[in-house]
């Protein structure tokens, strides 16, 4: 590939992490999906030194993602939203350039609304999660997709709040 | 929060800032004080399970109550709690919260726990193996073998938990306690060996009260619960939500669609459902905060399929990115609570533990706490009467308590032994049991198994140092603060190996003679490949032969012109010497050490006065023990010495007191100018002051007699040769039996002693001459055609 589309692809990549990372913070799922394949796959996993073992948290394609997504409103939910801070590390784009990986650091902070007592406790931002983001594109006609997405988090210790994903 | 499912009302502590700092500015609360010592510590705890430390030396830590604990997994594969705080200066000892100790740590050793701050080490089994200048810094009233961790009672058991009670006594057995909970899913999770696969915690902003009413909320009107003794519920569904009703098979089937829970009391729930085992146990943090720990477990032999399987239920149903339904709008969970029959179940339950219960009824009495063992033995159980206390449980403590008893006496009987664990047999631990390679002292090696101290009445206390006597008041003080009365005391302290001033507080170098000395010479040995023995005593020779036949590579240097020069004869000597040499020792003698020299803090080598140079890995000093008579001396009873040798005993054991009696090693009779080390002596002067004691009729004495094994000589010998008397002489006398000889010891014609290698037979025959008197012709002994028994008469 010619060093200057490289370049142009790795910009759009960068660009639809960050983009996806506004939809997320939204809870702006429509606009999530847009950014990502028919064929993508998302995880939430993480290591746990306690068992010395690789979990995974969380997983779903994209029709049991949207199913999710329908079902939350049925479901109790904290409606603190969740900021994310991305920043992208490394993407390698293939030999042939129809797909590409990129890790991103990712930092999620929780701006309390509810609260045991909201009177008090809404908006105070606490960290939440630490973790990267570790995501696949498929690339046709310079566009890249999500195919998937495997959020790695750090935190072993969840409290409530924090059903969807990150 | 699946430990309740579909708890709406239970508020989360997102704040995820260190729980540590929180639980300390919380956890004032009296009620939760009183809470956590009334049931968290006297009640049985999940920990872990023990696929969480799959190997040898792998450890978990945890914390029940304010107390930190370690689960380490011994050598032998055994699961170990022990309180993770270090006996030194109470520092916490293992911070990570899962690791291995068999690589060694910036700060310590290979194998061993090692605490960071002044670098005392620890077994598997929480024994002290390795305290740095113990004793420069201690003036010899300290040893390593007081300060163990505090090994905490421990279970494995239900599908593979490591069961952990804080209370050393705990009246109700594991299984008495939960097993009736457990046959609803026993079969189930005990059918193949589980692993947990999931882990996540999260901390409510609830106090834990609060939270067990919640979750019984949430399961009330539950028709198939069933209330168990002890405040545990099991619940039972057919199958579970949304799973193919057709499906009857049960866990570990990946098609299970079974769903059971048992919630054992005071807060630790096993759930399961369908394919997934989850176990949530609660930590309560102060009065208005819990942790609740979520494990999710699999077979072992899960295929990568069946994880994956499993794994999506498990997160859909108890993972921490669950969806929680809403309640219905007609289900208020809260208010219901107090009429909930699960929850006056679990509260009538928590009542008892508390002491609150409106009927009386209360576990505390029932579950003795641990702070009745600190209390004084004026609660002696069932007997009364006179009281015999003794200092130390070895082979004079043991035997004395034991004649005692067969002479008839009926009232109190106390021993107390500052080591750790049952009273051990002293001779396997240079000979056999360096040839082992566990990190256990093996039961056999016991002098008594433990039901023999119950049978007989007697009160073992172990880890239990005695500070002080007052002879005018006639009580001991014990390390734990308790002063016990006594009738009569025997003092059975034994000796104390001596040391080299260089060696103090150098690593890799050990003197041998406690359970706790071998086990830590073996764990070096099993890393070492040459050893340095100062000494050619018996325990020196024996550990030489020993560590040998394990391939090491070892040197005997010893002072005196020859080995064993203190206590057996030239001959005996000479041919022990060339034993050794055969089997490829370097047997050094008549040359004094110059100096011991350590790299690191490590043993490195010895410098001879000759100026030469030994290297090896691992140093052993066996250069004889003194009487450890401090405590007696202090007590103003009369010792050798004002400051101590001996306590000075009459022919009944008597010392200088009235009513207080000295046996074993720690004591010699003013008719006598040698001690003897060995069994049978502490047996024997133990069977003399047991018959004063109680008036019985004194034992006949025997000749002193005493064994050694090397590599494959046996060494038996009766008598005590006068190795410095000039007129003493030998005869060898060789046996019928390969390498069997035997040498006699006259003074002019009288027999003193015999020594015999590898003939049993003469052994018995020399013990029968001198136990008899009678001295066979030293002309003729030498025949092996010449019966020693009838003096004169010919062998048939
Ligand atoms: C490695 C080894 C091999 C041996 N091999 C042989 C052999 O082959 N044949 C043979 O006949 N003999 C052998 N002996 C010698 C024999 O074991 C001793 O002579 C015997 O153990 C003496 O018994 P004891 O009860 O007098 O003293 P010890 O065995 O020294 O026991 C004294 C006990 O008192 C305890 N104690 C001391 N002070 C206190 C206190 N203040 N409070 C609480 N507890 C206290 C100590 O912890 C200890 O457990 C061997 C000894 C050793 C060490
Ligand atoms: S506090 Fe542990 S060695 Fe000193």
């Amino acid at each position: 590939m010619e060093n200057n589309s490289l370049v142009t692809i790795e910009r759009k990549i960068e660009k639809i992490i960050y983009q996806a990372a506004l939809a997320l913070d939204e809870n702006n799922w429509a606009d999530w999906f847009k950014l990502c394949d028919d064929s993508f796959f998302y995880s939430i996993t993480s290591f746990s030194p306690e068992i010395g073992k690789d979990m995974t948290y969380f997983s779903g394609d994209k029709k049991e993602l949207t199913g999710l997504m329908d079902m939350l409103p049925k479901h109790n939910t904290d409606h603190s939203p969740l900021r994310r801070h991305t920043s992208v590390y490394t993407i390698d784009i293939s030999e042939d350039g129809k797909t590409a990986e990129a890790v991103s650091s990712v930092v999620i902070y929780q701006n309390l609304l509810d609260g045991i007592n909201s009177h008090l406790d809404s908006g105070e931002s606490r960290l939440f999660v630490v973790g990267k983001y570790h995501d696949k594109f498929l690339i046709n006609d310079s566009l890249p997709k999500f195919v998937n997405r495997e959020t790695k988090i750090d935190n072993r210790r969840l409290d409530k709040g924090s059903h969807w994903p990150l | 929060m699946d430990f309740i499912e579909n708890n709406s009302d239970a508020q989360t502590n997102s704040d995820q800032s260190n729980i540590s700092d929180k639980v300390a500015a919380k956890a004032l609360d009296k009620g939760f004080i009183e809470e956590q010592s009334r049931i968290f510590k006297n009640t049985w705890i999940p920990v872990c399970h023990e696929s969480e430390l799959p190997d040898p030396y792998d450890f978990r830590t945890s914390s029940i109550g304010n107390e930190n604990v370690i689960i380490c997994r011994a050598p032998d594969g055994k699961v170990n709690a022990l309180l993770n705080v270090c006996p030194h200066r109470g520092m916490l000892i293992e911070r990570r919260p899962q690791g291995s100790f068999l690589e060694g740590q910036a700060s310590g050793n290979p194998k061993r726990i090692t605490c960071m701050f002044h670098a005392w080490q620890f077994d598997m089994r929480g024994n002290c193996v390795y305290v740095a200048r113990e004793k420069e810094g201690y003036q010899d009233r300290f040893c390593k073998d007081d300060a163990g961790l505090r090994r905490l009672r421990c279970e494995v058991n239900y599908g593979g938990f490591v069961w952990v009670n804080m209370n050393d006594q705990p009246a109700i057995f594991l299984e008495e306690w939960a097993g009736a909970a457990f046959s609803a899913i026993e079969s189930q999770i005990c059918s193949a060996p589980l692993e947990v696969v999931h882990y996540h915690k999260e901390v409510v902003d609830t106090g834990y009260q609060q939270l067990m009413s919640q979750d019984f909320g949430s399961i009330a009107g539950d028709a198939n619960a069933a209330n168990l003794d002890y405040g545990h519920i099991v619940t039972r569904h057919g199958e579970v939500e949304n799973n193919d009703p057709s499906q009857t098979s049960s866990f570990p089937s990946p098609e299970s669609g079974q769903s059971t829970s048992v919630r054992l009391f005071p807060g630790f729930a096993f759930h399961l459902d369908g394919p997934t085992l989850n176990v949530a146990t609660i930590t309560p943090l102060n009065d208005s905060q819990v942790m609740i720990e979520h494990r999710g477990l699999a077979p072992k032999a899960d295929s990568e399929e069946e994880r994956k399987l499993r794994s999506k239920h498990y997160n859909a149903k108890f993972g921490p990115f669950r969806l929680q339904k809403m309640p219905e709008p007609n289900e208020s969970v809260s208010g219901k609570v107090e009429e909930n029959g699960l929850f006056i179940h679990y509260n009538n339950e928590w009542l008892r533990w508390m002491d609150q219960h409106p009927n009386g009824e209360t576990r505390i009495s029932e579950f003795p706490s641990s702070h009745s063992k600190t209390q004084g033995l004026s609660e002696n159980g069932e007997l009364s009467g006179p009281h015999i206390v003794v200092i130390g449980a070895s082979h004079a403590g043991v035997a004395f308590v034991d004649k005692v008893r067969k002479n008839g006496f009926g009232g109190r009987l106390t021993v107390f032994d500052r080591q750790v664990g049952g009273p051990m047999e002293r001779p396997p631990l240079s000979k056999a049991f360096l040839l082992g390679g566990g990190e256990t002292v093996e039961s056999k090696s016991l002098l008594r198994q433990k039901k023999w101290y119950k049978t007989n009445k007697i009160k073992l206390k172990t880890q239990s140092n005695v500070e002080a006597i007052d002879t005018k008041k006639k009580t001991i003080t014990v390390s734990s603060g308790a002063v016990i009365n006594y009738d009569n005391l025997v003092i059975a302290s034994g000796a104390i190996p001596r040391e080299l001033p260089d060696t103090h507080g150098m690593g890799n170098a050990f003197t041998l003679r406690q359970p706790s000395d071998a086990n830590a010479i073996r764990q070096a040995a099993n890393n070492s490949d040459t050893v340095v023995i100062i000494g050619g005593g018996y325990i020196g020779l024996e550990v030489a032969a020993s560590l040998r036949k394990k391939g090491m590579a070892v040197t005997v240097i010893e002072a005196a012109k020859r080995i064993l020069a203190r206590v057996a004869s030239e001959p005996l000597a000479d041919r022990l010497t060339t034993l050794h040499e055969d089997n490829g020792v370097q047997v050094l003698t008549g040359v004094g050490v110059d100096s011991i020299n350590a790299e690191d803090g490590i043993f490195d080598s010895v410098t001879l006065t000759s100026g030469q140079k030994i290297v090896g890995d691992m140093l052993i000093t066996g250069i004889g023990v003194f009487p450890d008579s401090k405590l007696a001396a202090e007590a103003g009873i009369e010792t050798q010495r004002k400051d101590g040798g001996a306590i000075l005993v009459d022919e009944t054991m008597k010392t200088s007191e009235e009513d207080v009696f000295a046996v074993g090693d720690v004591a010699l009779r003013r008719d006598q100018s040698l001690a003897i080390e060995s069994v049978h002596n502490a047996q024997e002067t133990a069977a003399v002051a047991a018959a004063a004691v109680t008036g019985s009729i004194a034992p006949t004495l025997q000749t002193p007699w005493f064994w050694s094994d090397q590599y494959d000589v046996k060494l038996q010998i009766v008598g005590v040769v006068p190795v410095s008397d000039d007129d003493v002489y030998q005869v060898a006398r060789t046996g019928k039996r390969d390498g069997a000889v035997s040498f006699w010891s006259y003074r002019g014609k009288e027999l003193v002693a015999v020594e015999v290698v590898n003939d049993p037979a003469t052994y018995m025959e020399a013990r029968q001459c001198l136990d008899t008197g009678q001295s066979p012709d030293p002309e003729q002994i030498s025949s092996l055609s010449f019966s020693p028994i009838d003096s004169g008469g010919a062998r048939s």
